[in-house]
């Protein structure tokens, strides 16, 4: 070790060091345990002779612990059986490939950039939305309660002309929720974005709304029965891309910000470095 | 006790020095050294079990083994592999290198580390007593025949008769407590101990790993113990804890047990990412990929991992919406399982691969944990588990899991580290057999178990009848419990042959970059001469690249 970065501190002078001093009472008490253990389905004998072990056993380590027993001066091995110093390798070292120091993609979107494609690609869904309602005769209040029925469970009993009276509740729960996923999913596609080939309008436009109109279609009976009875899949999936297109644009129209972390830190050597 | 063993000189000493010396051992080295002994011998035990059960369901309607003499062995191989095989393994890995991975000279507690390790032992002794005493003073029974998750009311004295459930509590109980001290012993020394200029976000990833595991440990563990200390007073003191008929609950069990039951496949799981985590860079001589993801997953595994128990439990019939947040929680874990399996292949990606024994284990375990943990997602889906729960294929997805996960990435580290630990390589011819039998034998043992499975196979059948399909893929899972059988025997003899006449390994026989290369093969007893100071996460890689330090980078 004599060529690692050592500490501060001076080597020991007297070739030794003090280490735990070995000692049988650990295995003495385990074994009290034990037997304390074994003797609930055996004969409480076991367990009272495994108690008196046990305190023996503590009692005899606690007290090597209070003197001078509890350690023991190691000598250092021979010089020929410590390691060999560590020399600098004349092994090619790799050029800097993705993960080490190497950050991949060079330039990303900034995350406000992702949170305000999100929120605008909300607004825009709850245009359509809105829009669906109004065409479908059901009203504006109607995709909101289908939306706030996966929190408030009342809703599953209701038909769907209740459905389209006005709640105050549904109203701020299908708000907190389209505005919270909106973001989520603004600051996920913000980030990923940058990561995926091609055009990002595409992934976040196309292949985005797809993707998660596929999950939400397997999971809506669980995720929220109401709306999978009375949703209109054309018009979700409408909304879908509408959220995806005007979020992908939001996001790709801001402007990049390096992620490249290709230079040291320093370039001072470190004062306790190789000897 | 005026001992003074310092198990330096043991070389030269007599059998029965050598001996006391281990036993009285405190270095955190010797005793990760007995843990691994520990899990060897009864990876042996728990492995003719599985031999065993393989024989019995060979044909159909075979009568070599008993019903009640198979409920035994099942439940003795699940306990056996779990509590006395991975759970030593891991401990043995973790104390024997993290105070070198660290830069330390022993852990913080070395006595407690001792009691650790004693205390597990004794708990494996005392299960197996089991098959020596039940008989004996009962007449009933003989070892446990309740499954490793002994469930009530199974384990109620009106249907556990005897004391063959006792031994099966008390004895995953001492072993528990030795767990425990393990866990509170390296979370001291990681937070406490690491070397000068050695920040916590510079430690190894193995190490990084084993903190949150322990963490996992110290939350885990405590509620098994406290459900098995309810059930000996159910069993011995009247109480009616998960007593159904006098006002208790059975799936009170099931809670308590998964609670820890969960978490525990993560507890065998951290270890084995960790090592993975430390042998992929190494033989693909390139950094690994995303260090701060693949902690920031770690610590996300060890959080999500304690909010998933219930989906061993949808069978059970819980309420639909317990059964909807389960599903959506252990699907959520595989996103951060997956950022792992990524960091993985991107670090392998581009890297100049070294094919050695460890880093065909490492390959094997990236294969074989990656379809355990697909079959996972599959069986967190509810109505696909409502399928298969208790056949087969369940038993194919742990087995992936555990076996190609964690045990293939144990023995990677054995290989990886054996030149440490001993200063002699394991035999490379040895070990790419080694590989090979054990690769081909679990994927025909456990592979066709998924279709024994989904054709409606029952798990903990003694025997079935012919006609049902389920003949053809028994033999073949027969045939490659054997095929694994002999690529273990080839394991052990080429620790033995190494042992004896292996060639020299030197300090650092893999070119590697963390602390424990750059110490003597096999370290003093002390670890360092001196504690070295540490600037990056690779100090050796600092050394041996002057020129290009990583240290500037971090």
């Amino acid at each position: 070790m004599s060529d690692l970065s050592a500490n501060p501190d001076p080597p020991p002078h007297d070739e030794a060091i003090a280490m735990p001093r070995p000692t049988a009472w650990p295995m003495v008490l385990a074994s009290g345990v034990g037997l304390m253990a074994i003797g609930i389905p055996t004969n409480l004998i076991f367990s009272i002779v495994g108690l008196g072990i046990v305190f023996t056993a503590l009692f005899g380590w606690f007290g090597q612990l209070l003197t001078d027993e509890a350690e023991v001066e190691e000598p250092l091995v021979a010089p020929e059986r410590r390691a060999r110093p560590i020399r600098p390798s004349h092994k090619r070292v790799l050029s800097p490939t993705p993960g080490q120091r190497l950050e991949l993609p060079e330039k990303v979107h900034p995350y406000s950039a992702g949170v305000k494609g999100g929120l605008a690609g909300g607004a825009v869904m709850a245009i359509v939305a809105t829009l669906y309602g109004l065409f479908s005769g059901r009203g504006l209040w109607y995709p909101i309660n289908l939306l706030a029925a996966m929190i408030l469970p009342h809703f599953a009993d209701d038909t769907a002309v209740e459905l389209s009276q006005f709640s105050l509740t549904a109203l701020l729960v299908g708000v907190v929720l389209h505005t919270v996923t909106s973001l989520l999913v603004g600051l996920f596609f913000g980030v990923l974005l940058p990561t995926l080939p091609s055009s990002p309008v595409f992934w976040g436009g196309v292949v985005g709304p797809l993707l998660w109109s596929a999950g939400i279609y397997s999971f809506m009976g669980v995720l929220n029965p109401v709306m999978s009875d009375y949703v209109s899949w054309p018009w979700f999936i409408a909304s879908q891309f509408a959220f995806g297109i005007v979020m992908g644009l939001v996001v790709v129209r801001s402007e990049k910000i390096s992620a490249l972390r290709l230079s040291p830190t320093s370039e001072e050597e470190p004062h306790d470095a190789n000897s | 006790m005026a001992i003074a063993e310092t198990g330096q000189s043991s070389a030269a000493s007599p059998l029965v020095t050598q001996l006391h010396g281990w036993v009285t051992t405190v270095d955190h080295k010797r005793i990760g050294i007995l843990y691994i002994l520990m899990s060897l011998f009864f990876l042996v035990v728990g492995g003719v079990e599985a031999l065993l059960i393989r024989l019995q369901l060979w044909v159909p309607n075979n009568t070599l083994i008993g019903p009640d003499t198979f409920n035994q062995l099942f439940t003795m191989h699940g306990t056996t592999m779990i509590f006395f095989v991975v759970m030593p393994m891991l401990s043995g890995f973790a104390n024997y290198l993290v105070p070198l991975m660290i830069g330390c000279r022993d852990v913080a507690f070395p006595r407690l580390n001792a009691l650790g390790f004693w205390l597990a032992l004794f708990g494996g002794c005392i299960l197996y007593t089991s098959y020596f005493t039940g008989d004996a003073l009962y007449g009933l029974g003989s070892a446990p025949d309740v499954g490793w998750f002994a469930y009530a009311p199974l384990t109620s004295p009106a249907y556990a008769r005897g004391g063959s459930v006792d031994y099966w509590i008390l004895g995953t109980l001492v072993s528990g407590v030795g767990t425990l001290t393990f866990a509170v012993n390296l979370i001291a020394t990681i937070l406490t101990m690491r070397a000068p200029g050695m920040k916590l976000n510079q430690v190894p990833l193995f190490v990084w790993m084993m903190l949150v595991d322990a963490g996992l440990i110290i939350v885990a563990f405590p509620p098994l113990t406290a459900a098995q200390i309810m059930l000996l007073l159910d069993r011995y003191a009247g109480a009616h804890f998960f007593d159904t008929q006098a006002g208790g609950s059975a799936i009170l069990w099931q809670h308590l047990f998964w609670f820890f039951g969960h978490p525990e496949v993560y507890i065998m799981a951290l270890p084995a990412f960790g090592i993975i985590s430390e042998i992929v860079p190494v033989f693909s001589r390139k950094v690994i990929f995303g260090y701060a993801s693949m902690a920031a997953a770690t610590a996300a595994i060890g959080f999500i991992s304690l909010g998933v128990w219930a989906h061993h439990m949808f069978t059970v019939g819980l309420d639909d919406r317990l059964d909807a947040f389960f599903s959506a929680a252990s699907f959520l874990i595989a996103v951060p399982t997956g950022i792992k399996i990524f960091n993985w292949t991107a670090t392998l990606y581009g890297g100049r691969l070294q094919l050695r024994t460890p880093m065909l284990f490492a390959l094997g375990f990236l294969g074989m944990f990656l379809i355990g943990g697909l079959t996972g997602i599959m069986l967190a889906t509810v109505p696909v588990d409502w399928q298969v729960s208790d056949s087969y294929f369940l038993v194919a997805h742990f087995h992936y899991v555990l076996f190609g996960g964690s045990l293939f990435a144990l023995m990677g580290g054995c290989y990886y580290w054996f030149p440490k630990a001993t200063g002699k390589m394991l035999s490379e011819t040895l070990g790419a057999w080694h590989f090979w039998l054990l690769f081909v034998g679990f994927n025909l043992l456990f592979g066709p178990m998924h279709i024994a499975g989904i054709m409606g196979m029952p798990r903990r059948v003694y025997t079935y009848e012919a006609g049902q399909g389920w003949d053809f893929w028994n033999q073949l899972s027969t045939i490659g419990a054997f095929i694994m059988g002999i690529g273990f025997l080839i394991f052990f003899i080429n620790l033995v042959l190494s042992l004896r006449s292996g060639q020299k390994a030197g300090d650092d026989p893999w070119d590697a970059w963390t602390l424990e290369w750059a110490t003597s093969s096999p370290p003093a007893s002390y670890n360092f001469e001196q504690i070295p100071t540490v600037r990056s996460r690779r100090p050796l890689w600092d050394l041996k690249h002057p020129e290009d330090p990583d240290w500037k980078y971090e």
